[in-house]
């Protein structure tokens, strides 16, 4: 009977391939790697490379990546040793450090592996938050800041239990979060609220007060110029008065005649607004009313 | 024999039947997706299956009226049978035309309808699946095995049987026995994909058949409507509809060839099959797809790195010496899966988002208000701050007073992937935990700054305080990445308390409003109170200089008037009284009493004549 050589070729590739599979396999260097023979553990493989092995059922492998992977779980609620509740996340970074523990008491399931560091965790959390006062995890003062011993403390708490009972190393405990609860949040806001309307007043008080003094002493200053002034008048008055009063000593060289001049500009000055005269014959020059010859007269008003 | 397809397509049926019903309970016992869409594909056979064996009662009953007919005709004495119709000699054979004419077609309609439904609908539980459960899989694989070996004897021998002349009715039931026996061997090997630890190869499976699902569904639906142009050859069979050559072709891969000459025949009415192209192909097939399969293996020796990348080659799972990172451009390595490259995007700038989560429509937005939420989320970030509040509080469970403010943060962090080996080969998920690194750090240095400080000159300082702070926790981790940038670009309080700060704001611009005022006031009032400060004193000196220069002049004209006086007193006086009299008694009224020596009493009305009517008014001449 004559065979096809293709299907000879192909049913060789085949066959090889196959046996491939079944014979071996191969762990990378992100694994490591348990060998179980009928369901009892063989050997384990942490180091990278081709390996041998017997079909399937006879030996399985489990392969578990041996590089560090995180989880974080809630935002939880937790209270601080001064009795402030906040909520705080905090995340982990796990690997394989024994993989036979870790197949044995985890099924070789990362999901199962990080459900079980959870209530791990969240205790550690709990409990060393507790420990610790509100001041320790928020404050303008560097030195009263504990986040590093408060992560050193919680990694400290979890680490013995997750690597002698399940082969996992916990790398890393940090916190990713801190806040508060809703209503605690609330009254944050109130009092936030209350602080800036406190600068309202402040601000208001301020730029009225300034105001205030700015116009206060504009009225000052005005009227200490004006004062000023007026004193300068009185002076420059004084002193017209003064030099006025030289010229006027030459009236005592005849005061009757002074006198005269006085009361004329008296009688020019008196009649010059709204004035009625009631006049008798008397009165030069109405005197000559009276028959009298013009340019004669007996009696002078002014005499 | 005809009484035997007959039996043997109810067999068929209740085998796919059984069978369906057991992988339905397979499927819920594992949790195999591939499992679940096989289901699908065993009750469509089932469907089919059925039909086919009712048209095989059909056929049968048909040849039995067509036997006895001619029995009849060989009887002289039923002559007056032959004056009948043909409808009422035939009744059978009208029931099998009236059932190929009316029920295939409907019933290839309806199974298209069938196939598009149940693609539409369960390609997206494709994404949701978890994959079958591991400890079940052993039970799940030896069932469906089992079933796979069932379904194809029966189906082979099925097969067998409608290659024989008049048996064809029972390929359609065989097709679906085959097709059925591939979906079980499907779910068995993915089950032990599964079980060697490579879960996804049951989502890709079951992505898979939904597609053939697909395919079939779209050759049903041409050929219908092939059916309609297709030319009629007197004496040919016509086609099944509902059943599908992808199916056929699928559960029989070895008749690939016959089945498309089988398709072209029928389609265009001529052997197609007897061309030299044809029998050529046919010949060659072979050669080909193993030539293709041997392409396909060398294509693995090949990996093309592209610039924004870098990959990592390992040899049998080990990086391998002196390359194990190769830099962008063409490299060759041992065939697929002894060489594997990884590549991964290092040169590419990274972005990710601490404290908001980012909103495409709101990014639209050209305006970004404090009192609007900007962004899908926006995270409440504690800041210290440097008030004290003392708690007078008893109970701290109801009246917390907590020293410090809320802010809403939103910072953009680049990085670029520096040291690929530390990146690929020390975490499982870098990104992430340099996502986790980047808010612990932020959340580290806000609860330990003022907020005033942050909010306004600590800005800049704390965007470069915070970056170096990842970057020394990433170093510390290892995780082979350079942080490039880290942006403060908004800092604000939550959109709840922001209208208070606003209020801030416009307290100090009215502050400044009652300051400037009151320099407005300063500015005009001091400059005036110097105006009239001067012009008092302008004055002061010019009424000075008239009185002095006034005097000096009286003095002159009184030297000159004692002159005259001097001269003659008494005219002096005289003259001058009586000119000013004239002069300052002109605009004065005057009454001049001219009798004298009598004693009547005289009135005068000295009052001022007031004025009676609008009459009186002087209206002005017109110019």
């Amino acid at each position: 009977m004559k065979r096809n050589p293709i299907t000879l070729v192909t049913a060789g590739i085949l066959a090889l391939i196959f046996a491939l599979m079944l014979f071996t396999f191969q762990v990378r260097q992100t694994e490591i790697a348990v060998v179980t023979t009928f369901g009892k553990f063989s050997r384990d493989i942490t180091a990278p490379g081709f390996n041998w092995r017997l079909p399937w059922p006879i030996q399985r492998i489990y392969k578990f990546d041996n590089r560090i992977q995180n989880f974080e779980k809630k935002f939880e609620q937790t209270t601080t040793h001064d009795a402030i509740n906040i909520l705080i996340t905090v995340y982990a970074g796990w690997r394989v450090v024994n993989p036979r523990l870790y197949l044995e008491s985890l099924n070789g399931d990362s999901v199962k592996a990080e459900q079980t560091l959870e209530p791990l965790i969240r205790n550690a959390k709990n409990g060393v938050i507790s420990q610790y006062r509100f001041g320790e995890l928020i404050s303008t003062n560097q030195a009263d800041l504990k986040f590093d011993q408060i992560e050193t403390n919680m990694l400290a708490t979890v680490r013995p239990a997750a690597s002698s009972t399940y082969g996992i190393e916990v790398a890393f405990v940090g916190i990713k979060q801190v806040g508060l609860p809703e209503s605690i949040t609330t009254k944050v806001f109130d009092r936030m609220k209350a602080e800036r309307q406190t600068r309202v007043k402040q601000y208001q008080t301020d730029g009225e007060k300034a105001a205030r003094i700015i116009r206060a002493e504009a009225d000052s200053q005005a009227n200490q110029i004006m004062a000023d002034a007026k004193a300068k008048v009185i002076e420059i008055t004084g002193n017209a008065e003064a030099r006025a009063s030289e010229y006027y000593k030459v009236l005592d060289q005849n005061p009757e005649l002074a006198n005269f001049l006085f009361q004329r500009n008296a009688l020019e000055q008196s009649l010059k607004e709204k004035a009625t005269l009631i006049l008798d014959q008397q009165t030069p020059p109405f005197n000559m009313m009276g028959g009298q010859g013009a340019g004669i007269t007996h009696s002078s008003p002014l005499k | 024999m005809d009484r035997n397809i007959l039996k043997t397509g109810i067999i068929n049926l209740v085998a796919l039947l059984a069978i369906a019903v057991a992988s339905q309970f397979v499927a819920q016992f594992s949790g195999c997706l591939t499992a679940q869409i096989s289901v699908f594909y065993l009750t469509v056979g089932v469907l089919v299956a059925a039909v086919s064996a009712f048209q095989m009662r059909l056929a049968n009953r048909e040849r039995i009226e067509q036997l006895e007919l001619s029995e009849l005709k060989r009887s002289a004495s039923a002559a007056a049978l032959f004056d009948s119709t043909e409808a009422e000699l035939y009744p059978a054979r009208r029931a099998r035309e009236q059932f190929d004419r009316f029920f295939v077609p409907g019933f290839a309609l309806l199974l298209l309808i069938l196939l598009g439904l149940a693609v539409y609908v369960s390609w997206p539980w494709t994404g949701k699946s978890l994959g079958p459960q591991i400890p079940k899989a052993t039970i799940t694989m030896a069932l469906t095995a089992l079933f796979s070996l069932i379904l194809f004897l029966l189906g082979k021998y099925s097969a067998g049987v409608a290659r024989l002349e008049g048996q064809r009715l029972l390929q359609p039931s065989a097709s679906a026995l085959l097709m059925g026996s591939v979906c079980c061997l499907l779910i068995t090997l993915a089950e032990a994909a599964a079980w060697f630890g490579f879960p996804l190869v049951d989502r890709w499976t079951s992505r898979l058949l939904i597609l053939i699902l697909g395919l079939v569904a779209l050759e049903m639906a041409v050929s219908l409507i092939l059916e309609i142009y297709r030319p009629r050859v007197k004496g040919q069979a016509t086609r099944l509809l509902y059943e599908s050559r992808l199916i056929g072709l699928l559960g029989q891969p070895g008749g690939l060839i016959t089945t498309a000459a089988q398709a072209l025949d029928y389609q265009f009415g001529f052997k197609v099959s007897e061309t030299w192209f044809y029998q050529f192909l046919e010949k060659a097939l072979a050669w080909l797809i193993l030539l293709q399969l041997g392409v396909l293996a060398l294509s693995t020796t090949i990996v093309i790195v592209e610039p924004n990348e870098q990959a990592l080659l390992e040899r049998l799972g080990k990086p391998v010496a002196g390359r194990n990172v190769l830099e962008s451009g063409l490299h060759f390595k041992w065939l697929w899966p002894i060489d594997i490259a990884y590549k991964y995007s290092t040169r590419e700038v990274h972005t990710f988002y601490v404290g908001f989560v980012p909103d495409p429509e709101a990014d639209k937005e050209r305006l970004l208000l404090w009192t609007r939420p900007h962004y899908e989320q926006e995270f409440n970030l504690l800041v210290a701050s440097r008030e004290t509040v003392a708690s007078s509080s008893t109970s701290p469970q109801t009246d917390q007073a907590v020293p410090v403010n809320l802010l809403a943060v939103n910072i953009p962090i680049q990085y670029q992937i520096r040291d690929l080996v530390s990146w690929a080969y020390q975490h499982s998920n870098g990104a992430d935990l340099l996502d986790k690194i980047a808010n612990r750090e932020v959340v580290r240095y806000l609860v330990n700054v003022d907020i005033e400080a942050i909010m306004t000159t600590g800005r800049l300082k704390a965007a470069d305080a915070i970056r170096e702070r990842i970057q020394a926790q990433v170093d510390q981790n290892k995780l082979g990445v350079e942080i490039l940038f880290v942006g403060l670009q908004s800092i604000h309080p939550p959109v709840a308390v922001a209208p208070a700060y606003e209020e801030v704001i416009g307290a100090l611009q009215e502050k400044e409003t009652n300051i400037l005022g009151a320099q407005a006031y300063w500015i005009e009032k001091i400059p005036l109170a110097y105006a009239d400060a001067t012009n008092l004193v302008t004055r002061a000196k010019s009424d000075g200089l008239t009185k002095v220069t006034t005097a000096a002049a009286d003095a002159g004209q009184f030297r000159n008037q004692m002159l005259a006086y001097s001269a003659s007193p008494q005219v002096f006086r005289q003259r001058s009284y009586l000119e000013t009299l004239v002069q300052a008694v002109r605009p004065a009224r005057k009454y001049v009493l001219a009798t004298t020596n009598t004693t009547e009493i005289i009135w005068l009305n000295l009052e001022d004549k007031l004025r009676t009517d609008l009459l009186d008014v002087t209206v002005p001449k017109p110019r």
